[in-house]
């Protein structure tokens, strides 16, 4: 479907003839491939989300206002992405406006007293870091990495990420916003609400916070949310991140009170336990099981090659035949990494021998090969920034987690292991990157710098080819059948499915209703649908605002 | 190859992004973050490497046709290679500047051109220049010096000028600065004068593979006749051209841009500077000296799995994402003159920002082009600097023609007029 030319010629008077198009090849670079983090079907299923009727780059508030009254009157729906990570950002329904909001992507503020910033949606987490660390303070980055837009992380996704042990995810930072609701009238929530600034999420002044964002964000079927404040932490380094090192092994030197240890366990109850132990103790400045993402197997071997310029995946097989490479990865296959941060030499000086002690206590000891300097500051950059988030594809193009969820340490002392080797029965297939079973990463603390891991085990495939594509979904649909079974629950693998089917549409009612009832909270998805009819009266979003009718 | 040789790639793409930033790890502030001229400024996904992948797909599986916005996406690519050099920060399987350069193969060999690169081909088969100047006049630069011509001399070393040095009056002083200090440091050095021929590779970058190749072909052969070893160039377009794409068509020439023989002969002692310049400078990283400035390496293999799904080449395939370009010789030379302090803007080495004048952009794209040479400039005049310093003729016009048209204070200079003022 094309527009019909009033009201294309409409939307292009709101945003400018160079800020709309509806030429096919243009809308084509706005789909997603479903291979990538979604539901894992390649180019031999022709499954890219739906090609929009056109899109938008609005430049300000007032044209998104403009362009959703617009949509209202016409009835089209419209979705919004600012830096289109994932399968969530594009549509699922067919003639959908499409609004591409990296026009705005102005930092309005920084309040250095009160720790807080005001940005737009085009800000991502990597220039907003730059630009806070400069007045000795820091952002939380989302696990999508430091390319993915703040807002949109903080207002319409999980927002989680490694920095949540010290920082709070983006469900704790979110403070004042503003957003274009879904029929184009303009609320400000939190204390910008009552005109009384940014400087708080819940008022004074209306809240609706939890409305607007809930638990996991609306994903950009609500509306559009165009500023918003995120809350701050400190930062007690330099202005500027000292980078040196030949691309793509560059690393930072920072100054005593930075350390960046890789640390592994005997056992997962010692795992979890040390876990625990820096929750109680409130040590840590960030904290993620980061490099396992690449699998137990491989790990090492793939952080040599990133920490040497001449080296290549081609490498590969030989790293793994290294004996220095095989004793590392035998130590650390049940390992994290954390950052402490001292605010003081006396607070760093407390941190490490509390670091020690518990390391001691638990029987866990520092891999010390991911000491060695180059590759500590390596680590160091990589965890601070989280600019290498692409490396999710390094093996084959794409990814996505199983067996994954919310929960405590012990989770992962339970079914790591299990799940391992469930999948790697499946890894010697073929159809999947053979890392080990446990590919399993993800932050180690959250909800107040403690209470909760979030777990998910990577897995790698190309979606170029059939035989691994399928055999990925084979897998996926194995990992959810094991998991329920195991009670465990359904995993990450089919996040999208309940929302996406595979032609890239929105999933049946039949089969949403089925999946949202079997819920453990059904109701929370009765209430949204409440939400929905009050604040969203023509429907114009999709399913991604998750909706069970009463 | 052909653009059907991509579609792997085109699947394989993960749509991150990161090829519209400079990597994440070297970003300082929000306002020199970005690394593509043209979605900074095109804005639409499908300006950038990620989305030209898409529209590539698209194009392919017949689900769009070549519209002149397609023309526009697809030529308005500097081939810059920023977004080559970020991607690879990540990925070991993706070549977006390969893929991009194919896509604009593909407009061509469809008789999808622009008129004004038509423009540029039928100068070339005219005169054997992309500026529209006639031939006869291509040597004019070096009257009344004292230098070996060829044909009709023996020389190891060509001084190529290139079609931009060589036709613009402006620039002309650059090329009689280096051939000077080349032989009065005892390089047997000679230049083809009239008889030069335009390097290709811009019309290259614009998508004329089968011109360029014919281009190509005669200059390794007149070199090969005239028993030349070495060609020295102070064009950063037509140093890559020699370097990474004659040798695919059998050339084994060894070639230096200009800087690089000035730094050898510095730290080989030949050289020495004797008077004072204080200046404060900030230099400027030609795209195709430095991260396009990588020797090639040839390679002949196959792509295979390894560990399931992990796609790799055997032999090991040579990896070009800048890091082996050439970035310290410029900087060596400007913090040896005496005087000279150097300042380093954010953008640099292989995360540089464009000039704007590649691809065929300065041509077909003028507005656009001056755009991006106007952002470098103001890049500049936040580190104070009062001059800006590059190593490429087309750089160095692309930036004069912003500074006038701003009626800025900001000098812009080869960093052969420096030498030539130090020594």
């Amino acid at each position: 479907m094309t527009l019909p030319r009033h009201i294309y010629q409409a939307f292009e008077d709101i945003v400018g003839t160079d800020n709309i198009s509806d030429d096919p090849a243009v809308l084509d670079s706005y789909r997603y491939s479903l291979a990538h983090t979604a539901i894992h079907l390649g180019p031999h299923y022709n499954t890219f989300t739906p090609r929009g009727v056109a899109v938008l780059l609005p430049g300000n508030t007032r044209e998104v206002q403009a362009i959703v009254k617009l949509c209202n009157q016409y009835k089209i729906k419209f979705k919004a992405s600012s830096t289109f990570w994932s399968a969530q950002g594009y549509p699922s329904e067919d003639n959908t406006i499409q609004l591409d909001m990296r026009r705005m992507d102005r930092i309005l503020e920084i309040d250095e007293k009160n720790m807080y910033a005001v940005i737009e949606p085009g800000v991502i987490a990597a220039t907003l870091q730059a630009e806070v660390m400069k007045v000795g303070l820091n952002t939380h980055i989302a696990g999508s990495g430091c390319s993915c837009s703040v807002l949109a992380s903080a207002t319409s996704y999980f927002g989680s990420g490694p920095s949540n042990l010290y920082g709070g995810w983006f469900y704790d930072n979110l403070l004042g916003l503003e957003w274009v609701m879904p029929t184009g009238d303009l609320f400000r929530t939190g204390s910008i609400g009552s005109d009384c600034g940014w400087f708080c999420g819940e008022g004074p002044g209306p809240s609706m916070k939890g409305v607007a964002r809930g638990f996991l964000g609306a994903k950009g079927a609500m509306g559009v949310f165009t500023k918003c404040a995120i809350k701050l932490f400190a930062w007690p380094g330099p202005k500027t991140l000292p980078v040196e090192g030949t691309i793509p092994a560059y690393r930072t030197s920072l100054p005593s009170n930075f350390k960046a240890y890789t640390v592994a366990f005997p056992s997962w109850k010692a795992w979890a336990d040390a876990v625990y132990t820096i929750w109680d103790t409130g040590i840590g400045y960030l904290g993620h099981r980061q490099f396992n993402m690449f699998g137990r197997d491989l790990k090492f071997a793939i952080v040599k090659i990133l920490t040497d310029p001449s080296k290549s995946l081609d490498d590969l097989e030989e790293l793994l035949e290294d004996p220095e490479v095989q004793k590392v990865t035998e130590e650390s296959k049940r390992d994290f990494q954390i950052m402490l941060v001292g605010m003081t030499e006396r607070d760093m000086a407390w941190q490490e021998r509390t670091f020690d002690e518990i390391l001691s206590r638990t029987g866990g000891w520092k891999v010390e090969a991911m000491n060695e300097p180059e590759i500590h500051d390596w680590a160091l950059l990589y965890l601070i920034r989280l600019g290498h988030k692409n490396l999710n594809m390094v093996y084959g193009g794409s990814y996505d987690g199983c067996f994954g969820l919310l929960g405590a340490a012990d989770f992962g002392a339970q079914n790591v292991e299990e799940a391992g080797k469930f999948k790697k029965k499946w890894e010697k297939r073929g159809a999947v990157v053979q890392g080990g079973g446990d590919c399993t990463m993800g932050p180690i603390g959250g909800q107040g710098g403690g209470g909760t891991c979030l777990w998910e085990n990577f897995t790698n495939f190309d979606p170029y080819d059939q035989f691994s594509t399928e055999g990925t979904l084979e897998l996926f649909d194995a990992a959810t059948e094991y998991g329920v079974k195991r009670g465990w629950g359904v995993g990450m693998e089919k996040w999208n499915a309940q929302n996406r089917g595979p032609d890239g549409r929105t999933t049946p009612k039949g089969e949403r209703d089925r999946i949202h009832l079997s819920a453990p909270q059904p109701n929370v998805f009765r209430y949204q649908h409440k939400v929905r009819e009050a604040l969203n009266p023509n429907d114009l979003g999709d399913a991604y605002f998750e909706t069970l009718d009463d | 190859m052909a653009l059907k040789d991509f579609a792997p790639e085109m699947d394989r793409c993960s749509s991150c992004s990161y090829c519209k930033w400079i990597p994440f790890d070297q970003m300082k502030s929000w306002r020199f973050a970005k690394n593509c001229p043209s979605v900074a400024y095109h804005n639409f996904n499908s300006h950038s490497a990620r989305g030209r992948y898409l529209v590539a797909r698209s194009l392919l599986n017949q689900q769009s046709e070549i519209t002149d916005t397609v023309r526009r996406v697809v030529y308005s690519c500097l081939t810059c290679g920023s977004c080559d050099v970020s991607c690879k920060v990540c990925r070991y399987n993706l070549e977006p500047l390969e893929m991009v350069r194919e896509l604009k193969f593909h407009l061509v060999n469809n008789g999808q051109n622009l008129a004004e690169h038509i423009a540029i081909i039928d100068s070339l088969n005219r005169d054997g220049n992309t500026l529209g100047a006639p031939r006869g006049e291509r040597g004019a630069w070096a009257d009344g010096l004292e230098v070996k011509r060829f044909p009709g001399s023996q020389a190891e070393v060509i001084f190529h000028a290139g079609c931009r040095i060589s036709y613009d009056e402006e620039l002309q002083k650059n090329a009689r600065a280096a051939v000077k200090i080349l032989t009065a440091a005892g390089v047997d050095l000679g230049i083809m004068g009239d008889h030069e021929m335009c390097c290709g590779g811009r019309i290259y970058n614009m998508g004329y593979k089968e011109e360029f190749n014919r281009f190509a072909r005669a200059n390794i052969s007149a070199w090969k006749r005239a028993g030349v070893k070495l060609i020295v160039t102070s064009c950063s377009d037509g140093y890559h051209a020699i370097k990474r794409l004659y040798p695919q068509l059998g050339s084994e020439i060894e070639v230096l841009h200009t800087l690089e023989y000035i730094d050898r002969l510095l730290k080989e002692g030949q050289l020495k500077f004797q008077k004072e310049i204080p200046l404060l400078v900030s230099y400027h990283d030609p795209c195709h000296l430095g991260r396009q400035g990588e020797p090639y390496v040839p390679w002949e293999g196959v792509q295979k799995k390894v560990k399931g799904q992990v796609i790799v080449y055997d032999p090991k395939k040579p990896r070009y994402n800048g890091a082996w370009g050439i970035y310290d010789p410029p900087r060596d030379i400007l913090k040896s003159i005496p005087g000279i302090e150097l300042v380093e803007m954010e953008r640099i080495r292989e995360y540089s920002w464009c000039c704007g004048a590649g691809g065929g952009v300065r041509e077909a794209y003028p507005e656009f082009s001056q755009w991006t040479a106007s952002e470098r400039l103001t890049e500049a005049r936040s580190t104070g600097a009062e001059a800006l310093i590059t190593a490429c003729p087309w750089c160095e016009r692309n930036f004069l023609d912003a500074v006038k048209a701003q009626k800025d204070t900001l000098r812009i200079m080869d960093i052969i007029e420096l030498v030539q003022q130090a020594l």
